[in-house]
This record gives C-alpha cells, structure tokens and sequence, in this order.
C-alpha cells in the first residue's frame, strides 16, 4: 500500500502514518494476516526515524489493529473490523472538532446521546 | 522505437524447418524397413551390449508420431500463437522434438542396421544422431528468428500521476505472494526426497533447488518510494534487484500474459526481465537503456502513479 507523509503539516509524523494504516484497513488495501512493512524498512521509505515508525506500530497495537510479534513484524489482525475502524475513525474526527470548538467531554457525550434514535 | 513485425519468411521458415526431420525420418524408414529386423534394440546403458530392446515398428511409429506431433505444433506456433512473442519459443521447441525424436529412431535404427541383430548392436558414437536431432532446435531458433521485442516495446507517456506536495515523502510497499510457485516448489520438494529416500540417493543434493526457489520466490516485497524499486525475497530478506529511480523512464500498469515474457518466475529475456508470479495486472518500467521490467502485483496503478511523481520530481528540479 501507499504510505505518504507531510513534515509540513501540522499531524505529528507518527500519527500520519498510523493514519495511513488505519486509512489502508478501512479501504480494504490492507486485510487481515497482512503484514506491514519492517518498521527499519518503512522508516527508510519515508525518511523518519526508526523510533518515529516503532511509535505508529503501538499505537495501531493499542487499538488491537495490529499484532506486533518478534521476528514476524507487525501483522493485520485477524478480527481487524474495517466497518468498527470506519466508525472510530468518524468518533476520532468528532472529538477532533468538539475540542477546537472548546467543549468538554460531558457536552460531547451529551451530543451523542441526543442524536440516539 | 517501433514494433518490427517478424519477417515473413522466417514465420514461414519456422513452420517448414521442423518438418525436415519428419521427412528425413519417413525416407530412412522406406530405405531401412526391409533390412530392419523385426526386434531392434532400444536402450544402452552404456557403450557395450544394449540392455534393451523392441519391437521395429512400435519403435517407427512412436518416433514419427513424436516428430510429427513437434512439428506440427511449431507450425501451429509459427501462425498461430498468441501473442507473437510464444512462437519465439513454442516453434523452436517443436523443432527440437520432431529432431529428438528422429535423432532417437536414427541412433537405435542404425544401431541395430549395423550389428545386424539386435543382440548385436552397438552404440558407439551413434548417440551423435540424437545431439544433432535435439540442436536441431537451436538451427530453427536462428533461421525462424528471436522474438524481435515484446508487445509495447516503445516507453509510453506516463500515466495519470499522482500528486506530491513539495517536502512530502511517498513510498509503496507489498508482499507478492505466489501460491502455485510455492505449490510447486513444495510438491517438488517431496517428489524429489521420495525419490532420493527410495531409490536415487544422488538426488539429495537436488532438493536444493526446488527449497531455493520457494525461499527466493514465494514471498517478495517490493517497494518503491525516492529511491527507486526494490525487490526482496521476503522469507530470507534476500535483494533479488534494485533498480534507480533515475534509471526509469516511465512506469506503466499493464495485464501481463505470462508467455509473453517467457514464462513464469524469474525471467530474462533480451531486452527485457520479468518476476511473473501470475497471469494478470503487472507493473511495467521502461527503463533508460531501453529495457524493460515487469513484476506482477495487485493494484499496479497506484506504484506507476507514484514511480511517475517522484520521476517528474527529479526531472523538473533545476539542474
């Protein structure tokens, strides 16, 4: 798959690349026991550090999206749920919004609860 | 750079040359058949007495069936084939089997002519007939002519591209996987080990070609981002080629036919390379030498369209 990252833009450089994964599983370009390129080889593509790369693969792993196992790399996730990741990915981008307009957490999920059907 | 179609005369010469041997055999029979004994011998391990035998005319039938089968596929080939490139190889193959196999009926006819009986007949350098039968290949590969370029020789206008912020970094990264290679490889693996186990100790060392193949092929990664394309045996982290970027001229997608690039695997043609995992979408780089190189992958548009931005990057940047 396709990774591309900006230094120029304002998104730390690790979370674009997680971005990018999580971009990859929700297009179907990246499906499960898929493995991800080594974190060295990614880091020499696109110029980051190693660390900068190793920082994306947890946190894809905190989010249970991938598996980081020894000597097989990073893999996609057997249950990886493109269609859950779709909806984190719209919760993540309404958080991202409330918090520029200055709201706190309990109006956030205030607003969830009033647009239940 | 233009296409030259392959002359007429040599499609016509590799549809007539396999048929020679068909004829000389046809002749040497009608000459032979009545001093031939009825029991001819067939098989020799060795320059001293055969250690095989047959029957003359089942001997007769199954070489110029054999040759006739070789020649009429190279004929086919010579017309027919799809795309012309198959013929490059498909008619002198069949030349090479209608010469085998009249090469074979030559050795064991004259073999036998000159012992007078079966029992008495000796190889010696007879086994020539056969060399020169099978090379007889090699005679129609030169006279028909080597595949003169391959479909799409001439560097196409890069596609749509792919558009690149200035500081922004790109690269591409997949694993190409190939079930039958590793199918293949695998069910040669144990054939080969069965056979070494029970019968062939000597083939031992063998297995390693199979094993090497699978390790080499059956999983590659290949990346490509400023650098250029690199690809890398995935299960041993082997670098099977690197190309530059500034060696591509363009980078293309395209539906890549096996045969038209000589096969599966590994490929190297004359003018051309190829790693053919399967029939299907490939990414093809023209190359600044006038090569070019083709790996089959899923999604070849978007590689093309990345290799195409960073190219025009390099190429649009003030000397």
């Amino acid at each position: 798959m396709l990774f591309r990252v900006d230094p120029a833009a304002p998104v730390p450089l690790a979370d674009q690349i997680a971005a990018q994964v999580r971009g990859g599983v929700v297009r179907g370009e990246l499906t499960p026991g898929e493995r991800l390129p080594p974190a060295r080889e990614l880091a020499g593509v696109l110029e980051v550090n190693l660390h900068t790369v190793l920082r994306a693969y947890a946190r894809l792993r905190d989010e249970g999206l991938i598996e980081l196992r020894r000597g097989r790399g990073a893999v996609v996730r057997g249950d990886a749920d493109a269609n859950r990741l779709r909806v984190v990915e719209l919760a993540r981008a309404f958080v991202g919004e409330a918090r520029r307009l200055g709201l706190a957490e309990p109006e956030m999920l205030a607003m969830i609860k009033e647009v239940k059907p | 750079m233009t296409t030259p179609a392959r002359p007429a005369w040599r499609r016509a010469a590799g549809a007539v040359l396999p048929w020679l041997p068909v004829l000389l055999l046809l002749g040497t029979a009608r000459a032979w058949w009545a001093r031939l004994p009825d029991r001819v011998a067939t098989h020799w391990s060795g320059f001293g007495r055969p250690d095989g035998f047959g029957s003359a005319t089942v001997l007769l039938t199954a070489t110029l069936a054999v040759a006739a089968v070789g020649a009429l596929a190279a004929t086919v080939a010579a017309y027919r084939a799809r795309p012309a490139t198959a013929a490059a190889w498909l008619v002198p193959a069949g030349g090479m089997l209608a010469g085998g196999a009249t090469g074979l009926w030559l050795t064991t006819a004259t073999a036998t002519l000159a012992g007078g009986t079966a029992a008495e007949a000796r190889l010696g350098w007879r086994f020539l007939w056969l060399l020169a039968g099978l090379s007889w290949g090699s005679v129609v590969l030169v006279v028909a002519g080597r595949d003169p370029a391959g479909p799409g020789a001439e560097a196409p206008a890069p596609g749509p591209g792919l558009t690149l912020a200035p500081g922004e970094r790109a690269g591409y990264t997949t694993t190409l996987h190939s079930r039958l290679l590793i199918g293949v490889t695998a069910g040669a693996t144990v054939l080969i080990a069965v056979a070494a186990m029970t019968a062939t100790p000597a083939l031992w060392p063998v297995l390693a070609v199979p094993i090497v193949a699978g390790l080499a092929l059956g999983e590659v990664r290949l990346t490509v981002d400023r650098r250029g394309v690199r690809l890398v045996a995935g299960l041993i982290g082997l670098p099977l080629k690197r190309i530059p970027l500034a060696a591509i001229v363009s980078a293309t997608a395209a539906e890549i036919d096996p045969m038209a690039w000589g096969g599966w695997g590994y490929r190297v043609k004359p003018g051309r390379s190829a790693l053919i995992l399967r029939a299907g979408p490939g990414l093809v780089l023209h190359l600044a030498d006038g090569r070019r190189f083709a790996v089959t992958l899923d999604d070849p548009e978007t590689p093309a369209a990345l290799l195409n931005a960073l190219r025009a990057r390099i190429t649009d940047r003030p000397a």
